[in-house]
């Protein structure tokens, strides 16, 4: 390969192998737009040491995170080439060496053919050494062309990683190729169909696989990974194109950056037409000379990405077929991995969705307002605190006796009404990872025909004092349904590290403490008011010493 | 790619205008070294022969890096006087080539577009500025201004356009010279580092652990056969590389004094860790080599669950648990190597026995002895829910807090989960706890908290805090 064999070489050449397909291949997509790709390959090797060199990666691959095992005998090194077969590198790879330069004669159509040697090659255009002397390529106005006699050795027309194994025992061997490459993701979606009654609901868990590479995988295997896991930055040698996971302090920041990046990602493998070309510059024209600039770096510009698939549409179905064959899920470490039970097609710039739960769960809908009466001033005219909008909730136990007890890896949970029939979009909430037998409560929408009005009354501040308080608020509170049916609406007073000693010393209902709040489930009659009347007091204490 | 680098390019005729120097040429390397440093930076030492007359010659070497910091050559050879380097930048491209030829002869053959004959005629090129205006007998015309074929050729290239960036060197020499030279610079365009492969097996308790060194070179040039160390370290500490080569310089004639063979003044820099590759291997352009340079089959590993909280306070969701690999970098341990810094790629074997990639984390220059505890990433089935139940204030700066820790496990395994509160300094006090803790540092305390599998336990204490 690219070894040269200089008069002072002092070692045996290694013997080429090419492994030019992987047998069988395995996709494991994480959500941080990277893959475990992982093949089995067959080698037949011969006894002397090899360079061993594996055709057909995929070009995103990661090259430092590349494992091959089962060898039977020592890895010496690895080498991952990937000078892309172009035009440019193909001229770049061929100065000193001799080519064909074909002339068309305009009136004749004669074609003359002679030997010449590229002399120079760069951003400058082509200079040439012919029979005549030297000269320009592409300057005189002829059609010229030249004819190349050979490939380089060391250009491929695609990404190559090779390896340097050790002598060893001849023979064929089934070996394990694993490496990391970014353009895949995947992402977990949920349709719930709620029943009239909003008692229950049919959920359906959808997963959809992107690949944005041009790479096809055929009969693949493949999985998906719920969890976060921790990533470095790529620019700090690790795998993530999103930043160091350590920078994300919720996962809204997360899901965000991954959106981003994944625009990003997806540009960049994007199909970028047909912008090859030669080298350019004649000496009637002449370029600013770059004199800093490496060849190399001039002709990066040029090398293209060749997307040849099309891209495949996203597309959310809400049917889920009958007796469909779910993903099956098993436990990875600390995370849950989804397989898909059959082997598939995973296509360049493709999308797949696959089901991976179908259940029928016990709900609860209701209605939340979260508040904190210390806020409330008592100014006169709180006209904001007179139509109040409270959240419509859905809420449900993660466990088996309510119908479910899996995993849900975080997702887009959207949310249909039944009623006669029909199905109306109830709202949509964003949901983290949820493990089993933690209580999921989902923010869907802003609620319709139930409004709040809040009345805050506080005593004068000689009162207080007398009372030794720093803070009495006399809170009463009207919840207004125009709905025909009766609702459940929650209301908590925030009872923080910021409040320390706030009591509810009087109420009209019962409460509880939720989050470490003050929490009150209230029935709101159909076409009715209910009022919530309650008293949040603070003690005053005594000043350091 | 062999051609250009490894060819020697022996300029035919070439003479400088003032000295009357011949170019003389460096046999291909007898030895190429390459020290590679973290930071793009590389120092490379090529050894050639070369031989020329006695007299000022003019030495070119073809194959040096692309990206050569010109400031930082060094020639050495025995018995001869370095008079200047030179690195020409200047590269042969059609408009350069026409640039020089201005005031010499060049030979045109026009096409004949109907007939296709060709017709040759000698011109002097005048001036190549915004056009090429040619003398052609006692014609001015300029070039192509009609659109014809017409082709310019030219007897020779300017010696001193090149290919590439080339490096040459005058010298004096007293008597014909067949000596070995020693040429060596720092180039750009050079990268390393470190990346490991962790496969944990957690129900044995032990992970592997593969080094990798990674380096990558986009020099523009390739290295064959070549003597590679690498060295851990940040040589970036001084603000210049003229001011850094400075200094090595000055350590490399100190230890070359002390121990007398040039080799070995490798070998000691400074508290660098150095990395050398055992066998000649080919740093080619644009390539992502990889060498192996550990290789632990059993290193005794364990898992754990932390969580630190630096606050007081409820949350309505539950935290995920961060998952960390434990082990100790020592011999006992089944390691106990330097490792340089990079990154740990983790996986753990699915159900069906093939490793899946779990998480990564990074560990700086890490001697021998120390104990790690990696990040693989949150834990889906084991999380923290806080809960504030209950404040008291004391006073206006005091105040006790009644926390409650929810861990869940779902996991089919019992965990212990290691939870971390900070807001705890000297003066406050842990007045009740549930499970007992410890101080860890001056502001936090921490609890290990263990949980039977798909079952939940709750930590609850008790602090006084100030403010």
């Amino acid at each position: 390969m690219t070894v040269l064999a200089g008069a002072h070489a002092a070692q045996a050449d290694p013997v080429e192998v090419i492994s030019p397909q992987a047998d069988g291949v395995s996709v494991t997509i994480y959500r941080d737009l990277f893959a475990l790709i992982t093949e089995t390959r067959t080698v037949d090797l011969p006894e002397g040491p090899v360079t061993l060199s594996f055709d057909g990666v995929v070009e995103t691959l990661l090259p430092e995170s590349a494992v091959v095992t089962d060898l039977g005998r020592a890895l010496e090194e690895r080498n991952f080439d990937y000078d892309a077969l172009s035009p440019n590198k193909l001229l770049l790879k061929s100065i000193g060496k001799s080519v064909t330069i074909t002339r068309t004669m305009p009136g004749t159509g004669r074609v003359v053919q002679s030997r010449a040697t590229i002399v120079a090659a760069n951003s400058g255009g082509i200079t040439l050494r012919t029979e005549q002397g030297n000269e320009a390529l592409h300057c005189s106005g002829l059609p010229e062309r030249l004819t190349f006699d050979e490939l380089p050795a060391d250009l491929h027309a695609r990404p190559r990683l090779s390896i340097r194994l050790a002598a060893g025992k001849a023979g064929k061997r089934s070996i394990r190729l694993s490496y990391l490459a970014h353009g895949f993701a995947w992402k977990s979606d949920y349709v719930a169909r709620l029943n009239p009654a909003s008692t229950r609901m049919d959920l359906t868990g959808w997963i959809t696989l992107q690949n944005y590479t041009q790479a096809s995988f055929r009969g693949a295997q493949v999985q998906v990974v719920a969890g976060k896991l921790h990533l470095i930055d790529i620019d700090d040698g690790g795998t993530s194109l999103t930043g160091n996971s350590d920078n994300f302090s919720d996962e809204s920041e997360l899901t965000e950056a991954r959106e981003e990046a994944r625009q990003l990602l997806q540009t960049d493998l994007e199909p970028k037409g047909s912008a090859l070309q030669l080298f350019g510059g004649c000496h009637a024209l002449p370029e600013p000379a770059a004199p800093n600039q490496s060849h190399d770096e001039s002709v990066e510009r040029f090398d293209m990405v060749i997307v040849t698939g099309l891209r495949g549409s996203m597309r959310m179905s809400m049917d889920v077929k009958q007796n469909a064959m779910l993903v099956e899920r098993e436990e990875l470490g600390d995370y849950q991995l989804y397989r898909l039970p059959w082997a598939t097609d995973l296509n360049a710039r493709q999308t797949k969705q696959a089901v991976f739960l179908s259940k029928r769960v016990k709900i609860e809908r209701y209605y939340s307002y979260v508040f904190n009466a210390q806020n409330v001033r008592n100014d006169g005219d709180d006209e904001d605190l007179e139509t109040i909008t409270p959240a419509s909730m859905v809420s449900f136990e993660n466990r088996k006796a309510s119908g479910l007890g899996e995993p849900l890896p975080g997702g887009m949970m959207r949310m249909f009404d039944t009623a006669d029939g029909d199905e109306l979009f109830a709202g949509e909430a964003r949901m983290s990872d949820k493990p089993v037998n933690v209580p999921v409560e989902l923010d869907l929408a802003k609620a319709l025909d139930l409004s709040l009005a809040i009345d805050v009354r506080r005593p004068d501040p000689e009162e207080l004092r007398d009372a030794e308080l720093s803070e009495r608020a006399d809170v009463e509170l009207r919840a207004f349904n125009a709905k025909g049916v009766p609702v459940t609406l929650e209301i908590r007073q925030y009872a923080g590290a910021y409040m320390p000693g706030a009591t509810i010393p009087k109420s009209s209902d019962r409460f509880r403490r939720k989050y470490g709040d003050f929490a009150w489930r209230l029935r709101v009659p159909a076409n009715g008011t209910r009022v919530l009347t309650y008293r949040l007091e603070m003690p005053d204490v005594a000043d350091d010493q | 790619m062999r051609n250009i680098c490894w060819h020697l390019f022996t300029s035919i005729g070439a003479t400088l205008a003032t000295a009357n120097a011949l170019a003389a040429g460096a046999a291909p390397d007898r030895e190429v070294s390459l020290t590679i440093y973290n930071k793009n930076i590389a120092l490379i030492e090529h050894v050639r022969p070369i031989s020329s007359p006695a007299g000022r010659q003019r030495i070119e070497f073809a194959g040096v890096s692309a990206q050569i910091v010109p400031e930082t050559v060094s020639f050495v050879a025995p018995n001869v006087v370095l008079i200047e380097q030179n690195f020409d930048y200047d590269l042969l491209t059609p408009a350069k080539l026409m640039e020089k030829a201005v005031g010499s002869q060049v030979r045109l053959v026009r096409v004949n577009p109907a007939t296709g004959a060709e017709t040759s005629e000698t011109a002097e090129v005048l001036s190549t500025v915004g056009g090429v205006v040619l003398r052609i007998g006692t014609r001015i015309e300029v070039l192509r201004e009609d659109n014809l074929p017409t082709r310019v050729i030219f007897d020779k290239v300017p010696e001193n356009l090149r290919a590439q960036p080339t490096l040459s060197v005058l010298i004096n020499a007293s008597k014909p010279v067949n000596e070995v030279a020693r040429l060596t610079y720092l180039s750009r365009g050079f990268t390393w580092a470190a990346d490991y492969v962790a496969v944990f097996d957690e129900p044995k308790s032990t992970t592997s652990m593969q080094g990798w060194i990674t380096l990558h070179n986009t020099s523009g040039t390739s290295f064959a056969n070549a003597r590679t160390q690498l060295v851990a370290g940040d040589v970036n500490l001084v603000a210049s590389e003229e001011q850094w080569w400075t200094n090595w310089q000055q350590r490399r004639s100190t230890n070359q004094r002390s121990s007398g063979t040039e080799g070995s003044g490798r070998e000691q820099l400074g508290d660098y860790y150095i990395y050398p590759i055992k066998q000649l291997t080919t740093v080619a352009n644009n390539q992502t080599k990889q060498v192996s340079f550990l290789d632990a089959g059993a290193v005794k590993a364990s898992k754990g669950y932390e969580l630190t909280f630096y606050g007081f306070q409820s949350n309505t969701e539950p935290q995920s648990a961060e998952v960390r690999m434990r082990f100790a970098n020592s011999k006992a341990g089944g390691m106990g190597e330097q490792l340089p810094s990079g990154v740990v790629r983790i996986y753990m074997r699915d159900a069906r026995g093939q490793p899946q990639f779990v998480g990564e984390d990074h560990i700086g220059h890490t001697s021998a002895g120390s104990e790690m505890a990696l990040k693989i990433g949150d834990a889906f089935d084991v999380t923290v829910q806080p809960t504030l139940v209950q404040t008291r204030r004391i006073t206006k700066r005091k105040a006790e807090y009644d926390m409650s820790y929810l861990v869940r496990n779902a996991r089919s395994t019992p965990s212990v989960v290691t939870l971390r509160q900070y807001g705890l300094w000297r003066e406050n006090e842990v007045l009740k706890e549930s499970i007992s803790g410890r101080r860890i540092d001056s502001g936090a305390f921490a609890w290990d908290v263990p949980v039977p599998a798909n079952d939940e336990t709750t930590l609850t204490f008790t602090v006084t805090t100030s403010w």
